[in-house]
């Protein structure tokens, strides 16, 4: 914990994160509202004390579907960036372990997938399937394994040729514990990194969706599909398209900040 | 390499169609009994896959994408003569060159600004004009780039009315002299270009600031400080032509991103580009558009690559004379 406070950049993330983790866990404490209570007398307020974002054009209270809202940009970025991470250890790991035609083939895959617009990709898979949150998240996982597997695959190369993994080898362990025990563990720092840089992507990408009407579905409340509404009233009501917008800038780069500041943190080269 | 790139726009075109075949079951009920009919009979998905897939490789080659099922049933890719000789312009044909000129007009102002940014960055490392830059790139990746562009929208074209805030021509376009038609455009593209550059451009501030830093520090630099040179003639001259090398190869991996993007971008200020294209063919379940503009991107991005192994291949003495791989 000490290292986070030697590093403002890890640390600011840190607190940005933890921060919104914390809201979104206590969204059904402390939201006044009902997310999706429609009140017909309370179109369109400005921010007051009764309503600390304003209301949206349906009457329901902004601060509450901005709560609400969190849990879902969390949930998208963990578990969207979880299933990338699985696909790519796998991959990369396979790549980088034996080699040869396995590595030619997973690469050959992580090209084709790398020149393939990824948004177009999300929008084309979406169009097939009907948009959920969960489909929204798998979609995102699937279309961004492809720097994980690579950066696993590069670890694992420079890796094998080191001492240790060949005295297992030569002892007589079994691939899988090579891997499991020896690889992986050693090129744990990019990936979190590139986990932790993958989330804000996909939060992007979700109020993208989202805000495009093709991610999570109203009534449910993402703050993409809030912008969505910001924009229909974007003339009277400023609030409905400013707060959303900075929720997703301030997350977004609570994770960059965290990412990168975690790569200086665990980076040996700056231990000194 | 070409026998790379063939073998990779072999596997993407098995992508594309395996999208169909797959999802056959789970068809919207959004789409009607006669479109579903058109659809089994024009990707034959009574048949196995791997013939269905040399059918729809063997209209492809020929670059026969089909027609929309909606828009009229116009030609995807180009244009056609119908038997009383009218044209019909493709859709593809219509909409990729406006998502061209304004991606080109971005990755310029892309260029020249981060370059400058990171440069600037660079030979002031740690001072508060590298900390303001590096805490702004840090905002431009973190923006989400429809927000901004609501935002602008907003600022520029609703309050102030400074500029057109949709489209790419005014009414009474047509009247315009050629001057006036070319302002008139340039207005439009203003807000598109600009949030469609925003990302790019922080992530190319950051990589030539890091860049330039490293080959600060190389000795050929060094060197030539020793030589007594100039500090700007060392900086622009020595240190900023290795630099600015990698951003060839920078540019032909963020196509996809680019092209991506474009669907936000262009959706927000009704640009009739592809980007809006596959947006209202994803909303109209119109299959052969959304496949005919996944299959080009996917080549324009393995054009963009090739070329930019060329470029990167031409500018670097050492890579043309085999020196580095």
């Amino acid at each position: 914990m000490r290292i986070f406070l030697k590093n403002p950049l890890a640390l600011s993330g840190l607190i940005i994160i933890l921060t919104i983790l914390i809201l979104a866990l206590v969204a059904p404490i402390i939201a006044p509202y009902d997310p999706n209570f429609i009140d017909i007398n309370s179109i369109l307020f400005p921010p007051s004390i009764n309503h600390l974002m304003g209301t949206d054009g349906l009457g329901r209270d902004v601060f509450s579907r901005m709560l609400y809202g969190a849990q879902i940009s969390l949930l998208v970025g963990f578990v969207a960036v979880g299933i990338a991470t699985f696909i790519g250890v796998i991959l990369g790991s396979l790549a980088g372990f034996y080699r040869g035609w396995v590595d030619s083939l997973i690469m050959r895959f992580v090209d084709i997938m790398l020149s393939i617009p990824t948004f177009f990709l999300i929008l084309a898979v979406i169009a097939f399937l009907t948009p959920s949150i969960w489909n929204i998240m798998i979609v995102i996982g699937l279309t961004s394994w492809m720097g994980v597997t690579r950066l696993v695959r590069a670890e694992f190369f420079s890796l094998r040729q080191r001492e240790y993994v060949l005295a297992s080898e030569t002892m007589g362990s079994n691939h899988f514990s090579i891997i499991t025990k020896h690889l992986l563990p050693n090129s744990l720092t990019p990936i979190i990194v590139s986990s932790v840089l993958g989330i804000a992507s996909a939060v992007l990408v979700e109020s993208g969706l989202s805000f495009l009407g093709l991610g999570v579905q109203a009534p449910t409340a993402s703050w993409g599909n809030i912008l969505t509404d910001g924009k229909e009233y974007i003339q009277f009501a400023w609030w409905l398209s400013l707060f959303p917008g900075l929720a997703i800038l301030i997350t977004v780069l609570g994770y960059n900040l965290l990412g990168e500041g975690l790569r200086d943190i665990l980076d040996p080269k700056n231990k000194n | 390499m070409l026998i790379g790139i063939s073998l990779v726009s072999f596997f993407i075109m098995h992508l594309a169609p395996g999208d169909v075949t797959s999802t056959e079951a789970s068809f919207n009920p959004r789409a009607s009994e006669e479109s579903r009919q058109k659809l089994r009979e024009l990707y034959n998905l009574d048949k196995p896959v791997i013939i269905q897939y040399g059918l729809w490789l063997k209209r492809i080659v020929q670059l026969d994408f089909g027609n929309s099922f909606a828009s009229h049933q116009k030609p995807v890719l180009w244009e056609q003569k119908d038997k009383s000789g009218n044209i019909t312009k493709g859709l593809i044909q219509e909409s990729l060159p406006i998502t061209l000129m304004i991606n080109l007009i971005g990755i310029c102002i892309i260029f020249s600004i981060s370059i400058f940014l990171g440069t600037l960055s660079a030979i002031r490392q740690n001072s508060w004009v590298d900390r303001s830059i590096t805490l702004l790139v840090f905002i431009g990746f973190a923006i989400p780039g429809f927000w901004l562009a609501l935002l602008l929208m907003y600022w520029t074209g609703v309050s102030n009315q400074w500029l057109p805030i949709s489209g790419l021509h005014s009414l009474g376009y047509q009247n315009l002299s050629n001057f006036g038609q070319f302002i008139d455009l340039l207005k439009h593209l203003i807000l598109p270009v600009s949030i469609s550059s925003l990302s790019g451009l922080a992530g190319i501030s950051l990589y030539v600031r890091n860049g330039m830093l490293d080959i600060l520090h190389q000795d050929f630099i060094t060197t030539a400080r020793s030589k007594g040179l100039k500090e700007t003639k060392i900086v622009f001259i020595h240190a900023l032509k290795n630099a600015i090398l990698p951003l060839i190869t920078i540019v032909g991996l963020s196509i996809p991103g680019l092209i991506g993007g474009s669907v936000i971008a262009e959706s927000i200020f009704a640009i009739p580009g592809m980007g809006k294209l596959f947006y209202d063919s994803v909303l109209m379940r119109d299959f052969p558009v959304i496949m005919g503009i996944l299959t080009i991107g996917s080549f324009l991005t393995l054009i963009g690559n090739l070329l930019a192994d060329i470029g990167y291949a031409w500018a670097d003495p050492r890579v043309r004379k085999g020196l580095v791989k």
